[in-house]
């Protein structure tokens, strides 16, 4: 037990010169109709944060989504809609407005705006967002919820229950943990 | 009479079909994930020879391994444990990875599926998971990113 705890304080997060590197993730994706609410989540994403140029980068391992209905899964999956066989990976890639205005040094929580390009199912979209990061000890909590309009990226339901069932706009909330040293 | 029966026997075909029919679509919608556990593996490997396969054809590799609806392939991987942590969700993550490879394979172990196992750095295990995403440099991230394996129980240990 103590060498696993040696283990995880030690190896899991490298930071090379100011960028961290997290593998502390949770990528929520929601969607909600009359009809029903959808909830996946991914837990494997990679994400490196600058603190000194403001670069944040996320990869997204596709197939990681986690579904409560395996037919739901499937489907996000399927060629129709993610193809995730084709695009396993979706990437963030974004820089902060004003990186040096926060202070990560001090405990406490800013607020941020960030603008990059968004690449999912093969296409690439600008992006402009809200980001939130929590400064706590050793630790940079970065906590942002995107609004993603599927039509943006060619994810079409153009008929069936999907298009019933799963909304135009879905959010999602993007979660990761850095530390500092 | 005669067409009575005919109608009556209509009724009771157009009946089972729609109780099969619903039966079917609820069995769909509801259907149970794939036991990656319980199902068999498709492939054996050292954590370096997936990694390799990967560094070498990405594309290739991606169509060996990745299933268009999600379901991709098993895979036993044995290699040496260079790394253990937890993930957002408090699932123990193990990264087999050989000396001098720039990239590993990172297993996550479901919280059901770990109970009884114990880890060390540095020792050699086999483990059984679900395939995610491939290996290979990640130009934005500046970084090598590992064989994602998912789902996964371990087999053997030493």
């Amino acid at each position: 037990m103590i060498l696993m705890t040696v283990g995880i304080l030690t190896t899991a997060f490298s930071p090379i010169g100011d960028k961290l590197v997290s593998s502390e993730t949770h990528i929520k994706f929601f969607s909600t109709t009359p009809a029903e609410d959808i909830e996946a989540n991914n837990f494997k994403s990679v994400s490196t944060f600058n603190q000194a140029t403001g670069e944040l980068v996320f990869s997204v391992p596709m197939q990681s989504f986690e579904f409560e209905k395996s037919m739901m899964q499937k489907h996000f999956n399927s060629d129709k809609f993610l193809d995730t066989k084709s695009n396993p990976k979706a990437t963030l890639k974004a820089t902060l407005n004003n990186p040096e205005k926060l202070d990560f040094n001090k405990a406490g929580v800013y607020s941020a705006l960030v603008t990059g390009n968004l690449t999912i199912n093969g296409v690439t979209k600008a992006i402009n967002e809200n980001v939130t990061f929590e400064v706590k000890g050793n630790e940079i909590i970065l906590n942002s919820k995107l609004n993603i309009t599927l039509a943006d990226y060619k994810i079409a339901f153009e008929k069936g229950k999907p298009s019933t069932n799963i909304a135009k706009t879905v959010e999602v909330t993007v979660i990761a943990k850095y530390q500092k040293s | 009479m005669k067409r009575k029966k005919i109608i009556k026997i209509s009724l009771i075909v157009v009946l089972a079909i729609l109780v099969v029919a619903g039966g079917t679509a609820f069995y769909l919608f509801n259907m149970p994930h794939r036991d990656v556990q319980q199902t068999k593996s498709d492939f054996s490997y050292t954590s370096k020879q997936i990694v390799d396969e990967y560094l070498e054809d990405p594309e290739a590799a991606n169509q060996k391994y990745l299933d268009e609806e999600g379901e991709s392939k098993i895979l036993e991987v044995t290699g040496n444990v260079a790394e253990i942590s937890k993930d957002f969700n408090g699932q123990t993550v193990v990264l087999l990875q050989s000396k001098g490879s720039p990239a590993g394979v990172s297993c996550t172990f479901p919280k059901d599926l770990e109970a009884a196992t114990t880890f060390k750095v540095g020792q050699s295990i086999t483990v059984k998971g679900v395939i995610r995403a491939g290996a290979g440099y990640n130009e934005d991230l500046e970084m090598y990113e590992n064989v994602i394996l998912d789902k996964c129980s371990i087999i053997t240990s030493k």
